[in-house]
């Protein structure tokens, strides 16, 4: 049986607004069963985010309340990174036929990395989850419809290399360049030579030290360390100003976990650099209090949120 | 100014009040010494700023409790382990474990699926808010548009159906 008074106080000294200590103490002093009761019940709140599942709740509009705005301001931020048994069962990358007979698409399990070597002399390193169209016919075209790449070109002024991004270009001009396609946003950057976006339109000139970005807010141009492009080909991942939900996309790919974040901390930013870690659990231990956040392991996946919680 | 010193000084202040607590918790004739640690903890950490320092220090002295609570069971378990000849025997690690663990641990998630979904969607997220994601009750209520009383049931509701679980599961 679960004593009522004690899990009453249980849920009102985890509030991280608890300010009652006194009215605590006062109940404590009642009986000395009151703080054996407490503490058996803290220990089964122990662990128990161990065994919730990280599906966000989606709530239903209320019949009887309309009107209501306060329900759907809270949404959560999810990545999938797959599991780890996805990424155990796809060892190997896939190869599938798609359509002409001269596309084919390299598939990456989260976690999983591959090099991809072009009868031209190109290179493409493929992170983990990602989905990429190549064609045997014509060595200087890729697609990424999803994930993260990078590029070493060998340049070729008659022929220049293209990537399509959905209904972006970015076209060689001798060239290490990196891109990171996920959902409606699409980052490039540039370490070497130079990327030419949507030649045929904006045609907008990317050298060597310069990222662009493309989201829901628009196209933004701005400077990017060339060793942090692609870095996570060395183990690592390197950031200026990026934001907390971007990070957590590249770290489900790169790790291959299933990673959610809150709001609050989606929305913060981090700047620094992270080593990657396959061992989930000894990654977050350094890496989130880096970016000056918690990381609990959640159902079968991670949760990143603000700060520290009021106890472990 | 210097905030630890701040928070010495309220340390200070409340001493007899922390004393009680610590009694009321039971920590009997240890309480003297759990509260010189604190002290020597407030002195020796560059603490940043704290909001609240009172109800800082009221939960720190709890942590203390509660990490007491945890090594006393942790070492009867040992205890009992070592009686029982378990103590040092490791079960033999091969790949099938892995699978099998995954397998329980699936099954077990799927368990608390049904559970979660049973308490209804708003038990369900009022408890994730504040267990998963540390939020307190009184934004909770404000983001749904009800009462902190509601807010406070459902988390009865949802705490309860938990630990219910959770105590069939390590029976299993």
């Amino acid at each position: 049986m679960i004593h009522e008074d004690a899990l009453m106080w249980v849920i009102r000294t985890r509030d991280p607004e608890f300010v009652d200590w006194e009215g605590f103490t006062a109940w404590l002093e009642v009986d000395p069963a009151h703080a054996a009761a407490y503490d058996a019940l803290m220990a089964q709140d122990a662990g128990l985010e161990q065994l919730i599942p990280a599906d966000p709740v989606h709530m239903p509009a209320p019949a009887n309340d309309a009107g209501d705005p306060g329900e759907r301001r809270w949404r959560p931020m999810r990545w999938i990174g797959g599991g780890a048994v996805a990424a155990a069962l796809v060892a190997v990358v896939s190869l599938s036929v798609v359509n002409r007979s001269d596309i084919y698409t390299v598939t990456t399990a989260p976690g999983e990395s591959r090099m991809i070597a072009l009868d031209d002399g190109t290179r493409i390193d493929v992170n983990g989850g990602t989905t990429l169209r190549l064609d045997r016919k014509d060595p200087r075209f890729a697609a990424l419809d999803k994930g993260e790449a990078a590029f070493t070109v060998r340049h070729d002024d008659t022929h220049p290399f293209r990537v399509m991004v959905g209904d972006d270009v970015f076209e060689d001009a001798g060239t290490v360049f990196n891109i990171v396609h996920s959902g409606a946003s699409t980052r490039i950057g540039v370490s070497e030579g130079k990327v030419i976006y949507n030649p045929s339109a904006q045609a907008i000139a990317l050298p060597a030290g310069r990222a662009l970005t493309q989201d829901a807010t628009g196209l933004h141009v701005m400077p990017i360390a060339p060793e942090a492009v692609a870095s996570w080909r060395s183990g690592r991942l390197v950031y200026a100003n990026a934001r907390i939900d971007e990070i957590g996309e590249d770290i489900a790919r790169s790790i291959g976990v299933r990673l959610t974040a809150t709001p609050g901390a989606a929305a913060m930013r981090f700047t620094g650099t992270i080593a990657l870690d396959k061992d989930p659990a000894r990654f977050f231990t350094g890496a989130a209090p880096l970016m000056g956040l918690t990381a609990v392991r959640q159902g079968d996946g991670w949760l990143l949120k603000e700060g520290d919680g009021p106890q472990s | 100014m210097d905030m630890a010193t701040g928070l010495s000084a309220i340390f200070l202040q409340n001493r007899p009040a922390l004393l009680r607590f610590l009694r009321g918790r039971g920590a009997g004739d240890d309480a003297e010494d759990m509260l010189q640690d604190m002290w020597m903890k407030l002195e020796a950490k560059d603490l940043g700023p704290v909001a609240d320092p009172l109800p800082y220090l009221y939960r720190m002295a709890n942590n203390l409790m509660l990490d007491r609570y945890r090594s006393t069971v942790r070492r009867a378990k040992r205890e009992q382990d070592w009686a029982e000849g378990a103590g040092g025997v490791m079960a033999d690690p091969t790949s099938d474990m892995a699978v099998d663990e995954r397998m329980i641990l699936t099954q077990r998630l799927g368990e608390a699926r049904a559970v979660l979904r049973d308490l209804g969607p708003r038990v369900e997220l009022v408890f994730r808010r504040f267990r998963i994601e540390g939020v307190g009750q009184r934004q909770i209520a404000q983001e749904l548009g009800v009462s902190l009383t509601t807010v406070e049931k459902d988390l009865q509701k949802a705490y309860r159906a938990m630990i219910a679980l959770k105590q069939r599961l390590e029976t299993e």
